[in-house]
């Protein structure tokens, strides 16, 4: 389980990249005031768009990143006292994070499993799993540098997949995929939710949110605004689908600046 | 210690599976060593070969008659220009500085007359020798002769006036005495050895390790390797440790490459820039002495890791990293200078000058020279020096702007 309470990440800003942003406030809150939780057996999205504060929140569960303010809670362990025994509980992926190109894809695997003390047979059982399942078996002795996109991505995921993980968090997970990669990507979340684990998505693609995520939190300007299943969401805002819900919290939520 | 062992591993074997690596960072710069070494000595060799097969040029004005029968009789082959008058010999001067000329010897007008007809009390005729220090033949004519020719000329002279040489010579100086020189051959040895070795050690150390560092963390920071290995289960001091350590291995293993190519090749270099044979650089070291510089070396290989790895850390680029380190480098540069041409006594308070005292206590060992307090200074204060900069890498590691920017 997942428990975000009263989450604030206030960044500060140095002189270029308040440039950048055109502000003369060096603060920058990406996430403000944000609580939730998120329970085994169901995918949870963050939906929002970019530079809402999706990310920086799922880098936070991950101990990448440090709160400023209140508390996460990674299965009853929390991420600023106890931040070796969260990433032990997780799998963590996200587009920015990339496997060393000079090893093959079976060296990483092994070598992300002997960090997290994956026992040899285990190991071995893992790989044939994932390996099989993403389809590496063809290309896991070559070097990573020698793959394409495609074949990195679905790398990548076997090896944050390697422990066999209580909680997924998956920052973006099909973004540029193609279709077919991606499909897998999902279905195998859908399977992961199935077992009874916790996978937590970001996400701006509506339709992606729509037929993945059993609830959705819908963040802007580093808040939530709005939080349920898709049938809830639609109550809510009175529309039938994602995108009009999404642009009516939009309307009603966008901070004036 | 597992996440120490892990990290390492995998950083050793970036190294070793990647062949091109390999040849780059240990045989690449040892196979340049050598290859400038051997053109340097054979091209010194070649210089020296050049001068020798030279026929100097030698302008002689108001040549004696028996000077050239002496050089005759002597079997000296020397291409002799007779000049007479002021014109020829500024035409002279004019060819030594252009190298046409060698040498000009300027005899006086009156030599063999003033030489037969000396008596007590007249004044003693003088020859001048002119030539260019700046011309390598020039320079190997006067000093064969202006200093040895001539010399032999003057003996043979004095001979014809006097007959017996032996009345005037009183005594000679180690004309026959090989045993002359008493010192501790290997003593010896170690300050030639021990001026010069400090200097490529602590230079090499950091220049082994200096790349691949940058590589090692500023570059897997741009290629977004390190964030893989930030959300796993490792401790960040782990992953700090695991890296300063595979630093330490690969600059001490190339640095051991070279300063074996180096003792193989130094007497090599040194027989053709010195002329002598370069047994004076034959160096045994007792176990005490190994024992001594394989600890020291060690814990210089680890304060430079962890100060190359501290400076990658805050870059977040390889480029950025590369640029920060390269004044470091100059200081090391600069360091080991200082040591090498520092002369005359130490004073003690040198000993406890970080990076300076490890190069003098280097010095020391191979002079046998060191004392123990010196010694433990040194040591403990590289060591403790390294802890310190590994807390601070720790820290950064911690620290999500050092790490996320």
């Amino acid at each position: 389980m997942i428990e975000i309470r009263n989450l604030t990440k206030i960044y500060k800003l140095n002189r270029k990249q308040m440039r950048e942003s055109r502000t003369k406030n060096p603060l920058k809150t990406a996430v403000d005031d944000l609580t939730l939780t998120a329970r085994k057996g169901e995918i949870y999205g963050l939906l929002g768009p970019n530079g809402a504060g999706k990310t920086t929140t799922l880098r936070c569960i991950a101990t990448i990143i440090k709160p400023t303010g209140g508390e996460i809670y990674v299965n009853g362990k929390e991420v600023r006292s106890q931040p070796e025994a969260v990433r032990t509980e997780i799998g963590f992926l996200t587009s920015e994070i990339k496997l060393d190109e000079q090893f093959d894809v079976d060296y990483m695997f092994r070598f992300f499993g002997r960090l997290h003390h994956v026992p040899a047979d285990v190991l071995k059982q893992r790989r044939e799993e994932l390996f099989e399942y993403f389809g590496i078996r063809d290309f896991a002795h070559k070097q990573i540098k020698e793959l394409s996109t495609g074949m990195k991505q679905k790398a990548a995921i076997a090896v944050s997949l390697v422990h066999d993980p209580d909680i997924v968090i998956f920052d973006e997970p099909t973004n540029g995929l193609d279709i077919i990669t991606a499909r897998s990507v999902t279905d195998y979340l859908r399977k992961l939710r199935d077992e009874g684990k916790l996978v937590l998505v970001s996400t701006h693609i509506m339709s992606e949110a729509e037929k993945l995520c059993d609830r959705i939190g819908i963040i802007i300007d580093g808040r939530k605004v709005a939080e349920g299943t898709v049938e809830q969401l639609y109550a809510q805002t009175g529309t039938g689908d994602l995108e009009d819900a999404f642009f009516e919290l939009y309307r009603m939520n966008r901070r004036e600046e | 210690m597992s996440g120490i062992r892990q990290i390492y591993g995998k950083e050793i074997a970036r190294i070793f599976r990647d062949k091109r690596m390999v040849f780059s960072v240990f045989f690449l710069p040892v196979v340049i060593m050598v290859v400038i070494m051997s053109i340097m000595n054979n091209l010194i060799a070649g210089m020296e070969d050049d001068i020798e097969r030279h026929t100097p040029v030698v302008c002689i004005s108001n040549e004696p008659e028996s000077f050239g029968e002496f050089l005759k009789a002597a079997d000296l082959q020397y291409e002799i220009k007779n000049i007479s008058g002021e014109k020829e010999k500024r035409q002279a001067e004019a060819d030594i500085l252009n190298g046409a000329a060698d040498l000009l010897i300027e005899f006086p007008e009156t030599f063999q007359a003033d030489i037969e007809g000396y008596a007590d009390g007249d004044a003693i005729p003088q020859v001048k020798t002119y030539y260019n220090p700046s011309e390598d033949y020039s320079s190997a004519a006067y000093a064969e002769i202006s200093e040895g020719t001539l010399e032999a000329y003057r003996q043979a002279l004095l001979q014809e006036r006097i007959g017996n040489l032996e009345q005037v010579t009183v005594f000679t100086v180690n004309t026959d005495n090989e045993d002359m020189i008493i010192q501790d051959e290997q003593k010896a040895g170690g300050k030639a050895i021990g001026m010069m070795l400090p200097y490529f050690i602590t230079i090499l150390l950091f220049a082994g390790a200096m790349g691949l560092g940058v590589d090692m963390i500023a570059g897997e920071k741009e290629r977004g390797t390190m964030a893989s290995l930030l959300v796993s289960p490792v401790k960040r001091s782990s992953i700090v440790l695991g890296k300063v350590f595979s630093l330490m291995t690969v600059s001490g293993l190339s640095s051991l490459i070279y300063i074996i190519v180096m003792v193989v090749c130094m007497p090599m270099m040194m027989e053709s820039m010195t002329g002598t044979d370069g047994t004076g650089l034959d160096i045994s070291l007792s176990a005490k002495q190994i024992l001594m510089l394989g600890a020291l070396l060690v814990v210089i290989a680890f304060l430079y890791s962890t100060i190359i790895a501290l400076v990658s850390v805050f870059a977040r680029t390889m480029k950025e990293a590369s640029t920060y380190i390269m004044p470091v480098y100059m200081v090391v540069l600069v360091v080991g200078l200082l040591t090498m041409f520092a002369s005359g006594k130490t004073a003690g308070y040198s000993y406890y000058i970080p990076l300076y005292n490890t190069a003098l206590v280097l010095k020391g060992i191979l002079a046998q020279e060191v004392t123990a307090a010196q010694y433990l200074i040194a040591f403990a204060e590289t060591v403790l020096l390294g802890g310190a900069l590994t807390g601070l890498i720790v820290k950064a590691f911690e620290s999500e702007k050092v790490m996320s920017s």
